[in-house]
């Protein structure tokens, strides 16, 4: 009788300490997680990603990053999130007008550069996806990006040594979910932070640091002319907005519209920031433009006036010779060498 | 020793039969069992057509006793499918002992889960059921065919989803019991529901597969089906055990 409840003495506190071990690995982190804090500006206004819920650890970093660089997320292991997403070109793609995927597929909008991302509430050219988190479900299971589906890269990922290791540091146990695959992508993009330019520089007033002639005359014109939309100091006031770019009939995209249903959403798309933009060409949602000098010839006179242009834009935007040359200039000014070239953001090699 | 054994024993009573009301679904096409694939099928429009995929997300359950008092349940999430038997037995935990008159859910998921990133359990956007091109759940899903269907190869799809007004497709139900629901320690209630596919096509917006054999996107026609299957759910027993 006595080793019979024993045993069953033993087998009950067996079953309490798995029921609260599991509990246990849902909600917390690894004691060993290492927490991360990102380094920001003073005078930004506060994020709007909410970092409660996805708090950055060292290890949640480089399992983001691991995940960013890794072409197994795609059907046939050819294209990473960084294959179309490259850091020279702000991890917008350089050279291409609009997206590459799997097995020779196009897609039909242009990849959109990345960072400064924790300040933006929706996303894609339409803002069609409403949470930075969410956002990479998108190009992982579009069948002209990287075609996968998200239930059979989780079973390849749990079967993955490297990946069993990583997602144990940085989240205690094994486990992949989708949930964790997401957060932890989250954690490396938001580290694509831009604030290192000589604009900046500029406006903090650091030693040595000025303007040149051409510079400043095109700072005068930017403010003037282009920063209610491209609104320092994200360069973009993250509004959807119809620019008077003309309706191409072969790639027929309404924009917002898909999104609403509403015909006053008609040709809108986000509008995207101009930190680095001299370095991720090409331009507009269908990257129709390859030259900056082409975007400022449309502003001039090259739009097209359908009932949902933007009333700030609407009778198009002036440009001389000298305001373009010089606003081309400042632009040059927005280029972020460090994010560029920073060794936390670069590639890592995946063999296995 | 015995004594020890009937701790034991009483400790994991109290911890595992918490009062909880078991919910049996199944599925139903104008009053028949739902047969997918090989079942026809003839709405009021005069369309034929055949089930492939029928699921839908539950939630927010509450209990209301016959004196109006409404016991809002802790939140939990259920996707419902016909190819999944185990899908189709919820279980409602912590249900205060009582005696209830009235069951009330909501058929989708919650508008703030919509923008709040990626979830898990059977909110996992693995599950299907969530858009990746305009965020946000599709809250109910019933694929088939129809000769009437002017899409590919006949294909009748019809996703149904949106949160954001106008466009919203969340609906709430609120079903009379035939008998008094009751719960407590002694009991393991079960109520026997059944969700009638039919009501999606025939309810007050009729809907001819000549004219719509899909809708995927937010908007009025999701909005009218979506007030149509509000009323696909009855309660066919009470069983107080």
């Amino acid at each position: 009788m006595f080793r019979k409840s024993a045993y069953i003495l033993i087998a009950f506190c067996l079953w309490l300490w798995i029921a609260g071990r599991d509990r246990h690995a849902l909600t917390a982190h690894s004691p060993a997680v290492e927490y991360y804090q990102l380094k920001l500006p003073d005078s930004l206004p506060p994020p709007v990603y909410d970092f409660k819920n996805n708090p950055l650890t060292k290890e949640g970093i480089a399992l983001g990053r691991h995940l960013f660089y890794d072409p197994k997320l795609s059907i046939d292991s050819s294209i990473s999130c960084g294959f179309c997403h490259q850091q020279f070109a702000a991890f917008g793609h350089f050279d291409h007008a609009i997206s590459h995927g799997v097995l020779g597929r196009t897609g039909n909008r242009s990849v959109p550069a990345l960072f400064n991302l924790i300040w933006q509430k929706d996303f894609m050219w339409d803002g069609g996806v409403n949470h930075l988190d969410i956002q990479p479900l998108t190009p992982i299971t579009d069948e002209n990006e990287m075609g996968m589906d998200l239930g059979v890269l989780v079973k390849r990922l749990q079967g993955n040594k490297t990946y069993r290791k990583l997602f144990k540091a940085a989240y205690g146990t094994e486990e992949v979910t989708s949930q964790r695959l997401f957060k932890a992508l989250s954690q490396f993009i938001v580290t694509m932070i831009s604030f290192e330019s000589k604009y900046d520089s500029v406006m903090r007033r650091e030693p040595g640091v000025t303007f040149t002639a051409e510079e400043q005359g095109g700072y005068r014109t930017f403010t003037q002319k282009c920063a209610s939309c491209h609104k320092p100091p994200f360069f973009t006031d993250y509004t959807i907005r119809n620019n008077g770019l003309p309706y191409l009939p072969s790639m027929n995209d309404v924009g917002r519209m898909r999104i609403t249903n509403n015909t006053a959403d008609y040709l809108k798309f986000k509008v995207p920031s101009l930190r680095n933009v001299l370095v991720s060409a090409p331009y507009m949602h269908d990257g129709r433009f390859f030259d900056i000098f082409q975007v400022f010839a449309m502003y001039d006179h090259g739009q097209q006036k359908g009932n949902t242009i933007d009333p700030l834009v609407k009778n198009g935007i002036p440009l001389t010779e000298k305001e373009q040359r010089q606003l081309y200039m400042f632009l040059n000014t927005l280029t972020d060498k460090k994010f560029l070239t920073n060794k936390d953001l670069s590639e890592v090699l995946i063999t296995d | 020793m015995n004594r020890l054994l009937l701790l034991i024993l009483l400790f994991m009573a109290s911890r595992t039969a918490a009062q909880q009301v078991q919910l049996e679904i199944s599925h139903a096409v104008a009053g028949q069992p739902m047969q997918l694939q090989t079942a026809s099928y003839t709405n009021a429009a005069g369309d034929t057509f055949n089930i492939t995929l029928f699921k839908y997300y539950l939630s927010n359950f509450s209990l209301i006793a016959a004196d109006g008092r409404k016991i809002t349940l802790d939140p939990a999430y259920f996707l419902v499918s016909e190819d999944n038997p185990a899908s189709k037995k919820i279980l409602l935990l912590q249900c205060p002992k009582g005696e209830y008159t009235q069951l009330s859910f909501m058929i989708g998921v919650d508008s703030v889960l919509n923008f709040s990133g990626p979830q898990d359990g059977a909110l996992d956007p693995l599950h299907g059921m969530f858009w990746t091109w305009n965020s946000g759940y599709i809250m109910a899903k019933l694929e088939g065919t129809s000769p009437s269907s002017r899409l590919p190869n006949h294909m009748l799809q019809f996703h149904i989803g949106g949160y954001r007004a106008p466009h919203v497709t969340q609906r709430m139900v609120t079903l009379p019991l035939p008998s008094p629901l009751r719960t407590g320690p002694q009991y393991r209630p079960q109520v026997l529901l059944q969700a009638d596919a039919m009501t999606w096509f025939n309810g007050a917006n009729q809907i001819s597969f000549r004219q719509m054999a899909g809708f995927m996107t937010p908007g009025t026609p999701a909005d009218r089906i979506a007030d149509n299957y509000q009323h696909m759910f009855s309660v066919k027993k009470i069983v107080n055990q």
